[in-house]
């Protein structure tokens, strides 16, 4: 099985710091792998882990494609990458992102699978995976928690849904969206980041890949957020008594008010 | 100093791995006085118990700055934790590995090196601390071998070591080195020290009633015992410092966060001058030790000498960390002082880098010596 584990090399989140008036600076932080993908890769190399191979790849900025952004990608559990580093890239967008991405999937070729993770872990759009998908003409699969190879050659995938937990078995190719409940991801050993050096890097323009530049600047306005509505405020009613008859008959009394009971 | 791409990845990988899974139980460890057994496998599993030994004798072949700055990061967070992974490779596989015979190395590295096995230093005897050459433990060959007699104190990790590189005078030439294993008759172990710090960390003593150990259990020559140990040291010194750069380096994160968000005359300490000027002494502190120890760790990669520098870097990096951790402090004010804060432990932890492995004062002579010969 061939699969590949997309990642957002990025600015990590809990380095940011909040100014006063609430805007976020993200100057200082750290560059990491975007820990939902890094949940993405741990999946992917247990998938992996019986004779298949684990391809990363990553879109972005220059720094995509820096020693230390493949490096750590690599010490994570991938068997290679491959890389896309092109300011066209950079801040460009989900769909332009996603769009770069699909062409990377179909020049390693004969993929079964693309792992990423739910989203990002600084614009947090939940989008890639659906353009992805939807470029590439796959399913796309979001909230997925479990993911088993079968002996008929599907993947057995279990997604988290408001009802409960739903099973399927999804005939590859696919592009499966994983939440963070799939995997914990390894914390490198000192042989890990030692092998990460030894491990094939393969850098792409977008020449490469055949995108135009121009392709790109036409997908960053498609999506746009216009408004965002405000989150509903859940009810709360405190019971604040000492006494357990007294809290009793007051539950009692909130929950037919709601209309619960 | 500028790192390369794997060192940088060492520290993010150890600093992850540090704040998983070593800092949730280091106030713990330290108030029960309790040595962190569960801690060795997830160490040996990171690669952290034989970092700078070729792999194929087990370890994972990084280089002495990468192993530098692993202990730094579990310094960071645990100076208990640190001074246990410092003791088994600095202090007992590395005489192994680089005196031992072929088939010691064959025999002890492949489960040191691994984490398989924990190893331990006894030189220290009740009258013989800074002067090592004048221990008292007896080794009188005897048929296939040799029977040890004596006492060792503050041997780090001693109740838990399955084998022990122990320094004893044999008739002829003075101080020789040996391997002994736990188990062998006759050597036992006493209950460890009530420390003021690095509590987690056991420290007994070890005893040698009549222990009979086969030839094949020296390390080197008759009488290369001295030798062994002072270059066993030299190496353990910059583990020393890079722990020393550690708890200070964790003192000053502590003291800047507590000073952005205690607020007192209605502005965060952080606003105050006193402040600025206290953490900007500790940064410089820091960096200054770091950068001798990272120099001294180049240096051994280098194979160049480096005794000179690592008593630099432990003398400097030890009263670095005292001072940064009586600076952060003095910071948190009477918080501080409670162990509430983990300033109060990073002052206890801080002090024995001044002792252990050499003294400040050991090694204010190896550097004089060397500049007034």
């Amino acid at each position: 099985m061939k699969i590949v584990a997309a990642y957002k090399w990025t600015a990590d989140p809990q380095e940011a710091q909040v100014a006063a008036d609430g805007r976020v600076d993200l100057s200082r932080a750290r560059p990491v792998v975007s820990g939902y993908d890094a949940v993405a890769i741990e999946v992917g190399s247990r998938l992996a882990k019986d004779g298949g191979e684990l391809v990363g790849a990553s879109v972005g900025g220059p720094a995509t494609a820096s020693p230390i952004a493949v490096k750590t990608a690599l010490a994570r559990g991938l068997d290679r990458t491959v890389v896309v580093a092109d300011d066209a890239v950079d801040g460009a967008g989900t769909a332009a992102a996603a769009r770069v991405l699909a062409a990377v999937v179909q020049h390693i070729g004969d993929v079964d699978v693309v792992l990423t993770g739910d989203c990002s872990i600084d614009v947090a759009a939940r989008m890639v995976p659906a353009v992805l998908a939807g470029v590439l003409g796959w399913p796309a699969l979001t909230d997925v928690t479990a993911v088993e190879p079968m002996a008929d050659g599907t993947l057995r995938v279990e997604r988290v849904v408001p009802e409960g937990v739903q099973v399927l078995a999804v005939q590859t190719p696919a592009v499966i969206a994983v939440a963070t409940d799939a995997a914990v991801p390894r914390v490198p050993g000192m042989k890990d980041v030692l092998a990460a050096g030894r491990k094939p890097v393969e850098k792409l323009d977008l020449a490469a890949l055949g995108v135009e530049p121009t392709e790109l600047t036409a997908l960053a306005g498609t999506v746009r957020a216009r408004a965002q509505a405000e989150r509903a405020v859940r009810k709360q009613h405190v019971i604040d008594t000492a006494d357990p008859a007294v809290a009793a008959a007051e539950l009692v009394d909130t929950l037919r008010e709601a209309g619960v009971w | 100093m500028l790192l390369t791409v794997e060192q940088e990845l060492t520290r993010t990988a150890v600093r992850e791995f540090a704040e998983a899974e070593i800092a949730p139980i280091a106030g713990e460890i330290d108030r029960n006085h309790r040595f962190p057994v569960e801690s060795l496998p997830k160490l040996a599993a990171q690669g952290l118990m034989g970092m700078p030994f070729p792999e194929e004798c087990g370890g994972a072949g990084t280089d002495h700055v990468s192993y530098t700055i692993a202990i730094e990061e579990l310094a960071r967070v645990c100076a208990a934790t640190a001074v246990i992974v410092e003791a088994h490779v600095s202090l007992s596989t590395w005489p192994i590995w680089r005196y031992g015979t072929d088939e010691q190395r064959k025999k002890y590295l492949p489960d040191l090196a691994s984490g398989r096995s924990v190893g331990a230093f006894g030189l220290t005897e009740p009258g013989a601390g800074t002067d090592a050459a004048a221990i008292a433990t007896s080794a009188v060959p005897d048929g296939d071998g040799y029977v040890l007699n004596g006492s060792k104190v503050f041997i780090t990790s001693g109740g838990y070591a399955d084998v022990v590189v122990v320094f004893a005078r044999t008739p002829e030439g003075g101080p020789s080195a040996f391997i002994v294993e736990k188990g062998t008759p006759g050597f036992t172990v006493g209950d460890g020290e009530d420390k003021l710090g690095i509590r987690g960390s056991n420290t007994p003593p070890l005893f040698f009633h009549d222990v009979h150990v086969p030839h094949e259990a020296l390390l080197g020559k008759e009488g290369d015992g001295l030798r062994i140990a002072l270059s066993t040291l030299d190496g353990g010194r910059v583990g020393i410092a890079a722990q020393a750069v550690g708890i200070a380096q964790g003192a000053l994160e502590a003291s800047i966060r507590y000073a952005k968000e205690r607020v007192q005359f209605g502005k965060p300490l952080a606003a105050f001058q006193a402040i600025q000027w206290m953490v900007a002494d500790m940064a410089t502190d820091v960096e200054a030790a770091r950068l001798l120890t990272y120099q001294a760790a180049a240096l051994q990669d280098a194979g160049k000498p480096f005794a000179i520098a690592a008593a630099k870097a432990k003398l400097f990096a030890a009263q670095a960390a005292t001072r940064v951790a009586n600076q952060a402090i003095q910071i948190h004010g009477g918080n501080g002082y409670t162990a509430a804060y983990p300033v109060e432990r990073a002052f206890r932890d801080a002090k024995i880098t001044e002792i252990y492995e050499g003294t400040n004062e050991v090694q204010r002579m190896v550097i004089s010596r060397s500049l007034l010969r």
